[in-house]
């Protein structure tokens, strides 16, 4: 369509000034175009309060109450002092749920970013040199996805015990296949563009033209990729946790006071896993509404609509 | 006559941007006569495909908006029909062929079906009977063995024979009106050529009226009864071609007339527009007739160009088949055996249609793409057994300049962070201070502001980014450029200022170039010596004049036979 140069001679006639103009990058258009949108401020500001909540509950500076055993209180329904009731020890649902938050955050962060690390990693040189070296890569992504990926992660639990770390490496060495796929087309579509190729006539190395000239321009997916791998592992840690595999005893979880839910509704106690259930529903709503949003600003194809 | 078969009175349409509204056509009119062509000519943004975008109805809304005007269309305002009538309309009484032969066909239908689809849909003919219309207007597009090839899918037919089929499809139903965009743009010229007849042929026998758009005044005058020029969404003259052609009145037509390369003459440099019209339209009085029949010829002297590139025997073949144990069976030979010496200070320009090898050459030579066979010797160094730090080395002195410049500079780096890229890697300028100040000279050097260096490449017009392409290749302070197509996606005006660029830029800094492009007249004018290639191999060396004077291969003159002379047919019975 015309409207593309359309619009790029209106740029044209802007004033010319005396000092240094500043440009504006593709990012900046993006967050520009982003604010504009209700659902993306909404959404960013919900991801921002989670953020914040994990923070000072890792800091202990709110909900301090989360392992206060109190067992006289035990199972206690929603009151105004525990506005979800008590677990089995007395403990706060709340106060627990809410340091649940700094667990999922963990595993969400380090386990997506483990996995686009390796992704991202093997992806750029196996599609950027192609040949003997992109069979490697090839072979090494779908040797490692004919595993069924539970399988994986359930046995490097079992293997380096429980522990959160255990879960964010388990994670991150499975999730990274379906990234490494993609960066890996991407750096093919982008290895013979003119870009790169008169980068190569002006003497620019493999490394630099790896990772200073096609990464920024395939970098948009890698944030998309991992703000859904950022809910993939939140998930998978609650899964774990179900399993019992997940993290240390103790710890509090969404997964573990989902665990615990299993014999608790018999008895009525449903507060546990309503807590647990409205947190993780939140953040992974709002992380994925933000997603969405941040694909659309950063498509390059979906610019004027 | 003189009956009117599409009048469109003072038509706008406006499309809303991030940046506000934009004007893309401000109020114009101009009528189609009954049977006749008319050529709708301008540059890119210049209005002339969202005017015909308009008269079919397919202005995207939104963003697009028709704000006011009529088209008249045999006496009916196009614009009041419903959606409903205008579907009657479109495809069956006007119809359009587009400019890209390679996506406008669905690529999973036959042609067959493809033209066949029109025919059921408007003229209510059963399967068979629109089949049998189908094998008969391939056959009178002109496709060989039409009853078979009715049953090919888009991808088994070439770039020509793809327009021909959307020539077909727009004829199926024997429209009035036929507005073609830019239907031959995207195809050599010899193809060029044949399909301009075929399009003529086919508005005698059914005595079409036809809406021509286009960029290129040359393909204008072959074909035009009446031309109109628009200009930044107006309408800046129009009539008759001849009268266009002969004395013109508008200063940007002047000037549009003026920039184009042609065969005939031979100038130092080229008009402009700017030469003719200041920026905001005011007239520059200057006469248009004073470069004609230049005949400029840089002198060739062994002491100050002595050869300085040598290619002798390179060939690049790519593997097409190979049998399960890799043994090669079938070579693709891009470039096959090629010879050539070019001089310093220099042009040597490489001519050829697409797919004969000229860009692989190019490219091989800067060793872009690795040689399979043969020799590339610059200043007396054989480039082909350089290791990657001499290669390095190298590369400050050799630069390429791409055709696309959109695509060649990296869309996330700054303007001024692409120019300081090569000092970076090469060490040129001490300190980041000296390299803003060396990449700001360039800028001014190719005619932009300094002050422009934090912008990104997205911010710039097409013809302003090719200048940062070139202040790039002129950051490592290079003695040879290879310019592959360089000018080829620019608009003729800003072309005519990137190419007197080139040539100031040669002069200035004793710049030896190889100039590739399939444009023969463009080569014609920045080339000392010109060599054709075809299948991969030169088949004819001369100097610039010479070849295009006393053409000795049997390719060459039908390239140059093929080439819109950029004057009216009446004309040139005079």
């Amino acid at each position: 369509m015309k409207v593309a140069s359309i619009s790029s001679t209106a740029i044209d006639t802007k004033s010319k000034q005396d000092e240094l103009e500043k440009g504006t990058s593709l990012w900046a258009d993006a967050a520009s175009r982003m604010k504009k949108k209700p659902v993306a401020v909404v959404s960013f500001w919900f991801v921002a309060f989670y953020l914040g909540l994990a923070l000072l509950c890792a800091l202990d500076l709110i909900f301090t109450s989360y392992s206060v055993v109190n067992n006289d209180i035990a199972y206690q329904a929603p009151t105004w002092a525990h506005w979800f009731g008590t677990d089995v020890f007395g403990r706060d649902v709340l106060a627990r749920a809410a340091h649940g938050t700094v667990t999922s955050l963990t595993v969400g962060f380090f386990g997506a970013g483990i996995a686009m690390f390796i992704g991202t990693f093997f992806g750029a040189i196996g599609g950027y040199f192609g040949g003997k070296i992109d069979d490697l890569v090839v072979w090494l992504y779908t040797t490692v996805d004919t595993i069924p990926g539970i399988l994986l992660v359930v046995s490097f639990s079992f293997v380096m015990g429980p522990s959160l770390k255990t879960v964010c490496l388990a994670i991150g060495l499975t999730a990274w296949v379906g990234h490494c796929r993609i960066i890996r087309g991407e750096y093919i579509k982008h290895r013979d563009q003119d870009y790169v190729q008169g980068a190569a006539a002006l003497g620019a190395g493999h490394i630099r033209r790896i990772f200073l000239h096609i990464l920024p321009n395939v970098f948009h997916l890698i944030l998309i990729n991992f703000s859904l791998g950022f809910v993939g592992a939140i998930k998978s840690e609650v899964i774990l946790s179900f399993l019992g595999l997940g993290v240390e005893p103790g710890t509090p979880s969404w997964g573990v006071m989902i665990n615990d839910a299993k014999q608790e509704l018999f008895r009525g106690v449903w507060w546990g896993l309503a807590a647990a259930t409205i947190f993780m529903f939140f953040l992974v709503l709002a992380v994925n509404l933000f997603n969405s949003e941040l694909r659309d600003a950063l498509d390059p194809k979906l610019k004027n609509k | 006559m003189s009956e009117t078969i599409l009048s469109v009175k003072n038509l706008a349409v406006d499309f809303k941007t991030d940046d506000g509204v934009v004007r893309a056509v401000k109020g114009v009119s101009f009528d189609i006569p009954k049977g006749k062509t008319v050529g709708l000519v301008g540059e890119s943004g210049s209005g002339k495909s969202v005017s015909s975008l308009a008269v079919m109805g397919l202005i995207p809304n939104p963003p697009g908006e028709v704000t006011s005007g009529e088209i008249l269309f045999d006496g009916q305002d196009l614009l009041k029909v419903s959606d409903a009538e205008m579907r009657r309309v479109r495809g069956n009484r006007i119809s359009m062929i587009f400019q890209e032969p390679m996506t406008s066909l669905n690529p999973v239908f036959t042609v067959g079906n493809q033209i066949c689809e029109s025919l059921i849909l408007h003229q209510g003919l059963d399967k068979r009977a629109a089949k049998q219309k189908a094998i008969e207007l391939l056959d009178q597009v002109g496709i060989p063995n039409p009853s078979e090839r009715v049953d090919s899918y888009p991808h088994e037919m070439s770039g020509g024979q793809r327009q021909r089929v959307m020539i077909a499809m727009a004829i199926a139903c024997e429209p009035e009106l036929l507005i073609a965009d830019e239907p031959t743009t995207a195809l050599d010229v010899t193809i060029q050529k044949q399909i301009l007849e075929l399009m003529a042929d086919l508005q005698k026998k059914y005595g079409m009226s036809v809406l021509f758009i286009t960029h290129d005044l040359g393909v204008i005058a072959d074909i035009a009864d009446d031309v109109v020029v628009m200009y930044r969404g107006d309408i800046v003259e129009k009539g008759n071609t001849e009268q266009i052609f002969q004395k013109p009145q508008h200063p940007y037509t002047k000037g549009l007339l003026a920039c184009r390369p042609s065969l005939e003459s031979n100038p130092q440099r080229l008009p402009m527009v700017s030469d003719f019209m200041t920026d905001e339209g005011e007239e520059i009085p200057n006469d248009i007739e004073a470069t004609k029949g230049d005949k400029f010829v840089r002198s060739i002297s062994e002491e100050e160009n002595p050869i300085i590139l040598q290619l002798k025997g390179v060939q690049k073949h790519f593997p097409l088949q190979k049998t399960l144990f890799g043994k090669v069976t079938k070579w693709v030979k891009a470039v096959d055996g090629v010879t050539l010496n070019v001089r310093k200070g220099r042009t040597l320009g490489l001519v050829g249609e697409s797919g004969c090898g000229k860009t692989t050459l190019g490219r091989t030579v800067l060793r872009l793409i690795e040689p399979t066979g043969g020799q590339v010797i610059y200043d007396g160094k054989d480039i082909t057994a350089l290791d990657p730090n001499e290669m390095r080395e190298m590369r400050k002195r050799m630069q390429i300049i791409f055709q696309d410049p959109y695509a060649s500079l990296n869309p996330r780096m700054t303007v001024g962070a692409a120019i300081m890229e090569p000092m970076v890697i090469h060490n040129l300028g001490g300190s980041k201070a000296e390299r803003v100040k060396m990449a700001g000279d360039l800028m001014e050097r190719v005619g932009l502001s300094r002050m422009m260096l934090n912008r990104y490449p997205h911010e710039f017009s097409g013809g302003q980014r090719q200048r940062i392409c070139i202040a790039r290749a002129l950051a490592v302070k290079p003695d040879f450029i290879i310019c592959d197509e360089s000018v080829s996606a620019l608009d003729v005006s800003v072309q005519a200022q990137i190419l007197n660029l080139l040539l100031d830029l040669q002069e200035e800094y004793g710049l030896t170039y190889i100039f590739i492009s399939h444009d023969l007249a463009v080569v014609k004018f920045i080339s000392d010596e010109v060599a054709v290639m075809y299948n991969g191999q030169v088949v004819e060396m001369n100097d610039a004049i010479g070849i295009y004077e006393n053409p000795q291969h049997d390719y060459t003159k039908k390239l140059l036979s093929a080439i819109p002379k950029g004057i009216p047919k009446t004309m040139l019975q005079q």
